[in-house]
């Protein structure tokens, strides 16, 4: 009987049921996803057994890079001794990156992503599936190599990969081609971990050394922090040094906190980071606190409606224990069904995600989310019951003076407010969030039309025949300029060399007189759009003679020269020194001065920059610009070159546009969650709204007909109905206003360039807040206002 | 079977005290039709609700069957609202959600009675006020008489020895009224003791006795001469 009276309740007014149903369900797929996506990034590299013995090292040094924390280290030799010196350090792999390349097979270039020249040890540190090998031999002659399932098919199909010879073409890691042998087959790494390998091998000949990521496998219950303090010591030991001379510090880092605490230069891929996982666990509380809220706020509003049930039942012998039991078996029925419509809009977003994402969420998670439903069905049981108890408490356990009320609705005017604070909040922060990152994108060094093309980091032999390249591309009419340059749009311009400027005192401090350096091609400045302080761009005639080199440098290296008039420092004299490599770069002039660019995110200062030319030399990115509108003539031009120059390298380009849409992914994706998150819980809100306006239409309707009879109008009507609606929004808007302009300062920060909070951003939030609320209840008021008075007071 | 002792009942505002009844004294034997009467805001409400449990006197003591009933708590009282009192009410209070059928057998279904045993009571008393073709139907397709009686129904299908009625013909139209009283005296000769409140003269001629009530004191107190 029980079912039966709560399904039929549940009919009888199947509008206000169906939002709380809908409401709910919308909340609990918010939060299971978020709760997936949280437990998918809190438990990065997590699944390797010695995950928490696995350390990252990673040095500084003030004098050296500008004092810049890299996530590899620069002096991977010196890790055996390291590990021999320090007892703490059970053993160790070395990561030497294969940048951006192909291999060969059977004379067949296949490109690949991430590979890694590592040590022997690599499967003793890190947890691999072998599929073919045996984990602790297959590693151990040089120039054996591992390569995953997915790049076995790629390159030998179904065929028995072991014993084949992958071969890494000259330039590429060895001067000279260099033959490896397939030793084994592993799984691919799990999308958890904060590197992908497509193979591994170990050095055909020599040892590892220069740039190498590096992790330390320590003992059980070893102190990293001996080996962080000692470090001095061993480097002082090992380089015939006084150990207060060493700067170098060592720092070691938790694999496992890698993907969210690691903000370094050169990462193997990109991390991820705490303020995403802060912001979405915002995200999801609002969420669960809308949904609830918005449950209790219906179900009190709707109270009124069961107080004669309550009554009735009383006089019938019922218990107190027996109404209970009847709001729970309802508050059950509404989360269940709850449940039934967020498990149908779950499964094809998760199918969505794991498409666009690579991420199965669902998969191997059934226990967290089993335990997300299971606490958000408490609490929805809860929040249902709770006011239904609170409003019938009396009528429940105490005898009322009144026995018989009928359709007394209460309306918790609290939840209202706060569900319209955090909508307002939200609003703002999507706004302000969109702003910025609009205005990192337009300040990026994207051209309007985003017609550029990158060839990022290519290969040596590639960047050898640069000149024939742009020589060849620009007899196309589609090509309007070819440049290139050291880094990508979008990378960090690390290299500092020394410098010596006509009239200017250098630093006393040698590892301060040091500029930021960037070699380019003679267009670079045209194809980029760069604006000229003062002077004149790169002639293109010139040769690296020594007395002639030219110059380019940026407005903060000019600040940082003393200069303060663009015009006075050209012409004057200017010489680089490169240090460590033999390479001598002519001394010249400078001849202009830039607008500062923003090569990488706005998030850093712009730091002092010369540009200079050299021939064949530093220039590993190549940008190509074409006519606007001429995408697809000017893409199959560009292949056709490519495909006639460089046969053996693969044709990958990406456009500068989504490049740096990559660098500020983090912030595109707060946006976009954010958006996502603001319309459920608008939308949320609204329904409430719409179903408390329809009980307070509802309740009011004898009041709407006497005062049409006595002469009031529509408009009167819908303002005396709209009124305490507005009065509740506005004040969402004063205590959400303050909220959001703090959440948005903190997160503003973030940037050293940044869009102002301006007043009319809360203002355009409250406004939008304001207009969704009227609207939402104008569709009720406006139809209690219309109605016939006749027909409302006949059955009074 | 019913014994009211120096029955006070008032509600404290803050300087005053409104009483609603004032030391009322009333015995009710078992087999009595008893009608309540007087002028609005008499208390003739207050007084049911006391004799009928929902309400509690400020004051004053109340012997059901001789167990003082102004001591009882609150689960003892859902024993007798179960098994001693039924009610019907102006108003009829039939739950819009259940039909016929469901509102008849919720009673029995709060005291526990088998499915079938309920099945067989039902069918019975539907049978008996002539009403098994609108068993499936909901209050809202029925007339006001047809709901009254469905609300005795519901009423008398625990068996109760006391039914108390609240103006049980104020919303119903003489003719309708007229029938609700003859079942009711019906059910008085069967045995059943029967406590009404009611404005109308005549409807009080179907009981056996009167009590009128004037602003919370028992004024007059007779039995019915020349009942219908």
């Amino acid at each position: 009987m029980l079912l039966r009276f709560v399904i039929r309740n549940f009919k009888k007014r199947p509008f206000l049921n169906f939002i709380k149903v809908l409401g709910l369900a919308l909340g609990l797929s918010g939060i299971l996803f978020i709760a997936l996506f949280l437990k998918n990034e809190l438990t990065y590299d997590a699944f390797h057994s010695k995950a928490d013995r696995i350390l990252r090292f990673t040095t500084t040094n003030s004098s050296m890079f500008g004092n810049n924390h890299f996530a590899r280290i620069y002096n991977s030799e010196q890790i055996p001794d390291l590990a021999a010196t320090f007892p703490e350090i059970e053993t160790y792999v070395r990561l030497a990156p294969m940048r951006g390349g192909v291999v060969m097979h059977n004379e067949q270039y296949y490109s690949i992503n991430e590979a890694f020249v590592c040590d022997s040890t690599f499967f003793r540190v890190f947890d691999a599936t072998l599929l073919v090998g045996d984990k602790n031999s297959v590693l151990e002659s040089p120039g054996s190599m591992v390569i995953t399932k997915s790049f076995a098919q790629k390159v030998f199909g179904n065929a028995d990969p072991i014993g084949k010879t992958i071969s890494l073409p000259a330039g590429q890691f060895y001067g000279e081609q260099t033959d490896f042998t397939v030793k084994g087959v592993m799984k691919d790494f799990p999308q958890n971990s904060h590197f992908h390998p497509e193979l591994l091998t170990t050095p055909a000949r020599g040892e590892i050394s220069w740039w190498a990521f590096t992790y330390l496998l320590l003992k059980p219950n070893a102190n990293p922090k001996n080996i962080e303090a000692g470090y001095a010591e061993f480097l002082a030991k090992i380089s015939d040094r006084k150990e207060d001379e060493i700067e170098t510090k060592a720092y070691l880092q938790k694999i496992t906190a890698i993907h969210l605490h690691s903000d370094k230069l050169r990462e193997i891929e990109a991390n991820g980071n705490m303020t995403n996982i802060y912001v979405l666990s915002v995200a999801a509380l609002i969420l669960l606190l809308i949904s609830m809220s918005n449950y209790a706020s219906l179900n009190l509003g709707m109270s009124g409606f069961n107080t004669n049930f309550i009554a009735i039942n009383r006089v019938l012998g019922s218990t107190p224990h027996i109404n209970l039991r009847y709001f729970a078996a309802e508050s059950v029925f509404i989360v269940l069904a709850s449940i039934i419509i967020a498990f149908l809009i779950s499964v094809p977003v998760n199918a969505v995600i794991a498409k666009y994402f690579g991420m199965n969420l669902f998969h191997t998670n059934s226990v967290l989310v089993i335990l997300v439903v299971i606490v958000f069905s408490f609490l929805g049981i809860l929040a249902g019951l709770q006011p239904v108890l609170r409003q019938s408490i009396g009528k429940i356990y105490r005898p009322s003076r009144n026995l018989f009320h009928r359709n007394k609705i209460t309306i918790n005017r609290g939840i209202i407010i706060s569900q319209y604070t955090f909508a307002i909040v939200l609003i703002a922060a999507v706004i302000v969030i969109s702003r910025q990152t609009h205005y990192a994108l337009s300040n990026s060094m994207t051209p309007k039309d985003d017609n550029l093309i990158c060839f990022e980091s290519v290969h040596a032999s590639v960047q050898q025949k640069f000149e024939l390249f742009k020589e060849e591309l620009l007899k196309h009419p589609t090509i309007e300029s070819v440049s290139a340059m050291m880094e990508p749009p979008g990378g960090e311009a690390n290299d500092q060399f020394g410098y010596e400027l006509e009239g200017h005192e250098p630093p006393t401090e040698e590892s301060q007189n040091r500029i930021g350096v960037f070699p380019c091609d003679y267009s670079f400045a045209s194809i980029f759009n760069l604006e000229f302080l003062a002077g004149k761009n790169f002639t293109e005639s010139n040769a690296d003679v020594e007395g002639s080199g030219e110059y380019i440098i940026n407005e903060t290296a000019m600040h940082l020269l003393n200069y303060d008039d663009a015009s006075q420092i050209i012409g004057k004299n200017f010489k680089l020194f490169s240090p460590g490599t033999p390479i001598q770069l002519p001394e010249g002039k400078i001849i202009g001065v830039v607008n500062d660019f923003h090569l990488s995110s706005i998030k850093k200062r712009v730091e002092p920059l010369v540009m200079f030319k050299r021939d064949k030399l530093w220039l590993l990115n190549f940008v190509v610009s074409y006519q606007p509108g001429m995408r697809e003539t000017a893409l199959a031009d560009i292949q056709s070159v490519w495909k006639e120059l460089f046969p053996a390298y693969p044709f990958s380009h990406e456009h500068v546009g989504a490049m740096y849409r990559n660098v500020y992914r983090t912030e595109l994706l707060q946006a976009r969650l954010l958006t996502i998150f603001t319309i459920i819980s608008i939308f949320i809100s609204s329904m409430g709204l719409l179903g408390i306006s329809l009980l307070v239409a509802q309740q009011r309707v004898k009041e709407i007909g006497i005062r049409k009879v006595n002469g009031a109008q529509v408009s009167e009507i819908l303002a005396m109905l709209n009124r305490s609606f507005v009065k509740w929004v506005i004040i969402a808007f004063v205590i959400a206003t303050p909220l959001a302009w703090l959440a948005m300062d903190k997160w503003l920060e973030n940037f050293a360039y940044k869009t102002g909070l301006s007043w009319w951003i809360f203002a355009l939030a409250g406004a939008l807040a304001l207009g969704i609320a009227l609207l939402t209840v104008s569709v009720q008021s406006w139809k209690a206002a219309t109605r016939n008075p006749v027909e409302a007071l006949r059955y009074e | 079977m019913i014994q009211l002792k120096n029955i006070d009942k008032y509600y404290d505002s803050r300087f005053q005290r409104t009483f609603i009844l004032k030391g009322v004294n009333l015995e009710v034997k078992q087999g009595e039709f008893v009608s309540i009467m007087g002028p609005s805001g008499a208390g003739k409400s207050t007084l049911l609700n006391i004799i009928g449990l929902l309400d509690e006197a400020s004051a004053g003591e109340y012997y059901f069957w001789d167990e003082p009933a102004h001591r009882i708590k609150e689960k003892q009282k859902v024993q007798y609202h179960r098994s001693h009192i039924g009610f019907i009410f102006q108003a009829f209070h039939l739950i819009d959600e259940l039909n016929v059928y469901e509102n008849i057998e919720t009673p029995l279904v709060y005291r526990g009675v088998k499915g079938k045993e309920r099945k067989a009571l039902v069918a019975d008393l539907l049978d008996r006020f002539n009403i098994v073709a609108k068993k499936d139907l909901f209050p809202s397709q029925l007339s006001g008489g047809q709901q009254q009686l469905v609300a005795i129904a519901r009423a008398i299908i625990g068996n109760p020895k006391l039914l108390l009625a609240d103006e049980p013909t104020g919303n119903l139209h003489s003719e309708q009224g007229e029938m609700i009283m003859k079942l009711l005296k019906k059910l008085n000769e069967e045995g059943m003791t029967i406590i009404q409140v009611t404005h109308s003269k005549e409807n009080a001629q179907y009981g056996t006795r009167i009590v009128k009530l004037v602003d919370g004191l028992v004024q007059e107190d007779f039995p019915v001469e020349n009942r219908k």
